[in-house]
């Protein structure tokens, strides 16, 4: 069978003990647009640039921010197409683990899931790894949780970070910016101001995304109250 | 106490018969319990078939004499039958004998009735309380063929299996420690009673609206009244 | 469900619950053991009875015990009575049309508020979470008159061992394929009472 050809592993180790694959998928990430999550003290922030190629681009229609469950929510740095998959996959996971459980899916026990995922596509035939990074957030049991999964299945619980073209001057902005103590409001504010770091051209509610999760659970900010932000911006 | 169900497989019957399904099952429940010098009977007032009730007022007690009750729960229509047909006979007995019929006498009647229909059986479960010649409480079982038998208490009807342990441990004083089994007397015997059946009617859809309560004694037999859920 | 024969009950109180359970291990009307466990340990304030056919009640044990190791591994956290209760279902249902022949009982407190929980369900997982007590086995009529008259709410630990013992004892008197002994846990915040109960043995 022709399919048979091309079921083993793509990524392979190299001579000094690297995946390439695996590095090729980070400089993918790398590429992409950047993201930013940043955990406050009573809920946490997401948020990515959303730029158009064209003016005859319709905003507002396919979204970056995504909501896995009541309680979750997740964006990505890297390649759409792939994050829709993850996105799929994560949801599916949570519906099922509520049906065996009749309780909502902690977000450690997703990130651990969607990692499984992710580190499956490393090793297994006849895949390439995920050419994208996550950043999942999520409220459990009065607690914010942000985290980050990478191409290789590896996660990291942050309490704030930035993904994507720029993570580096990202981080080191909010490595400055961050304090435990910040509130949601100011934390939204924050993420914006690190989009903004490095950001080419004007940015509008048309070209950011903003996702909050607390309390009462996770949501994508409407436009409106993105441009609110915006106005607080020097 | 579930009846047969009548099932017909055949596809290729003509004309539709319809089966006769003479018994029915209406429910109800019955107590009853003896003392030295009293005896207790009690049944709910519910008449019921499948998930309908036809009355909330029926009474299963049948007062056969100034000494003997009758409590009758089942088929209904069996229920009637045996009732007048025992009535009947202890009118016989009385011209006979020139005297009424002791409760002992009227048990063992009930019992050789029963099984005269061995074959065809009345649905119903009996329980006969009364005063016995000495004037002793005296409590009588039944099975639907005749079986019998002479006890200190005891359940019956549709809730019998609910109300059953309950007597067991708060008139028998079965699992009891460091208790001294005394004979109950009327007051605590109609507390128990009535906790029995609020009991039963909680969990037993054939119990409930109310109880009737007959307390037999040498002055005669008083009825009383008590309210159970209705629904 | 009476091939074996066997009864479980289990009831709240104030700031703990009860399970009890008959000890018979029977053959329809032949009694073979006086020791068979119905009840097992499943964390420090979870129990779960299972009645029912007696292969089932160890099969189901063993396969529950074998999910719930995965789930604390996993999430690194003792689980919910209700969540377990959960999972109980939902395994149960996955055998729908084939189903193991248990009526499992779960009583168990709240691991982080200690809040008493009771819960029952049928065969195939149906639960059922009511506020007082639970009935599963083959006297639940009895279990239930007596139940329903002797139960009332916040009972201390020790009123609700003689509530629990009391009606246990007497439900099983009248189920000729239930007792032989009994066994009744009282499950405190810091505390767990584990008694045996003589009880008729005919």
């Amino acid at each position: 069978m022709a399919s048979e050809r091309y079921s083993f592993s793509l990524t392979t180790f190299s001579p000094s003990g690297k995946l390439v694959q695996i590095e090729y998928a980070l400089a993918a990430v790398a590429a992409g647009a950047p993201s930013v999550g940043i955990k406050a003290s009573n809920g946490v922030v997401l948020a990515t640039e959303n730029k158009h190629k064209s003016i005859l681009y319709e905003e507002h229609s396919v979204h970056k921010v995504e909501m896995i469950t009541q309680h979750i929510g997740m964006v990505y740095s890297g390649m759409g197409p792939d994050y829709r998959l993850l996105v799929k996959r994560a949801r599916k996971m949570a519906q099922q683990y509520f049906l065996v459980y009749g309780e909502p899916i902690p977000t450690a026990q997703l990130v651990q899931r969607v990692a499984m995922v992710m580190q499956e596509y490393t090793q297994s035939g006849g895949v390439r790894p995920f050419g994208v990074s996550l950043l999942i957030c999520g409220w459990d049991e009065g607690k914010p949780y942000l985290f980050q999964c990478d191409p290789s299945g590896a996660y990291f619980a942050w309490k704030a970070t930035a993904m994507g073209k720029n993570f580096i001057n990202g981080k080191t902005f909010l490595e400055k910016r961050y304090s435990e103590d910040l509130e949601l409001d100011d934390a939204v504010h924050t993420a914006i101001l690190t989009l903004e770091e490095g950001f080419e051209g004007q940015m509008t509610a048309d070209n950011i995304e903003v996702g909050i999760c607390d309390a009462q659970g996770f949501r994508r900010l409407d436009p409106s109250s993105v441009k609110d932000y915006l106005a607080n911006i020097p | 106490m579930a009846l047969y169900t009548v099932a017909d497989y055949r596809t290729n019957v003509g004309a539709k018969t319809v089966p006769f399904i003479p018994y029915d099952d209406n429910g109800g429940s019955l107590v009853a319990v003896a003392g030295d010098d009293f005896a207790l009977l009690a049944s709910d007032t519910r008449l019921s078939t499948g998930f309908s009730i036809y009355t909330r007022e029926q009474s299963k007690l049948f007062r056969l004499s100034d000494t003997t009750v009758l409590g009758c729960a089942g088929c209904w229509c069996d229920a009637l039958t045996l009732a007048r047909i025992l009535e009947a006979r202890m009118q016989m007995y009385l011209h006979e004998h020139q005297r009424p019929m002791s409760t002992p006498a009227v048990a063992q009647m009930l019992s050789t009735l029963l099984y005269y229909k061995r074959f065809f059986p009345y649905y119903v479960a009996n329980l006969l309380a009364g005063l016995d010649e000495e004037g002793k409480g005296c409590v009588y079982s039944y099975d639907p063929v005749g079986s019998y038998e002479r006890v200190h208490y005891k359940a019956s009807g549709s809730a019998g299996a609910l109300l059953l342990p309950f007597l067991d441990n708060q008139i028998g004083y079965n699992n009891m420690e460091n208790v001294t089994p005394e004979p109950v007397g009327i007051p605590k015997a109609m507390q128990i009673l009535k906790d029995a059946f609020i009991s039963a009617a909680e969990r037993d859809i054939y119990t409930g609206d109310s109880i009737f309560i007959n307390i037999i004694t040498k002055d005669g037999i008083q009825e009383e009244k008590f309210a159970l859920r209705r629904d | 469900m009476s091939y074996n024969g066997g009864a479980v009950l289990a009831m709240k109180g104030k700031k703990c619950v009860a399970i009890a359970a008959d000890k018979r291990f029977g053959i329809q009307a032949q009694t073979l053991a006086l020791d068979f466990q119905k009840i097992f340990e499943m964390g420090p304030h979870l129990y779960v009875g299972l009645p029912g056919l007696a292969t089932d009640t160890q099969t189901v044990h063993e396969r529950l015990k074998f999910r719930l190791n995965l789930y604390e591994l996993k999430e690194s956290r003792h689980i919910h009575p209700k969540t377990f209760g959960n999972m109980v279902s939902n395994m149960l249902y996955e055998k729908r049309f084939g189903p193991y022949f248990v009526e499992p009982v779960i009583a168990g407190l709240d691991p982080k508020t200690f809040e008493p929980y009771v819960c029952s369900m049928d065969l195939i997982g149906c639960i059922n979470e009511p506020e007082d007590f639970v009935v599963a086995g083959t006297c639940t009529e009895q279990l239930y008159g007596v139940c329903e008259a002797l139960w009332e709410p916040d009972l201390e630990p020790d009123d609700l061992f003689e509530t629990i013992s009391q009606a246990l004892t007497n439900a099983l008197d009248r189920d000729p394929i239930s007792g032989w002994g009994a066994v009744v846990h009282i499950i405190e915040k810091d505390k767990i009472t584990t008694k045996t109960l003589k009880t008729r043995m005919d």
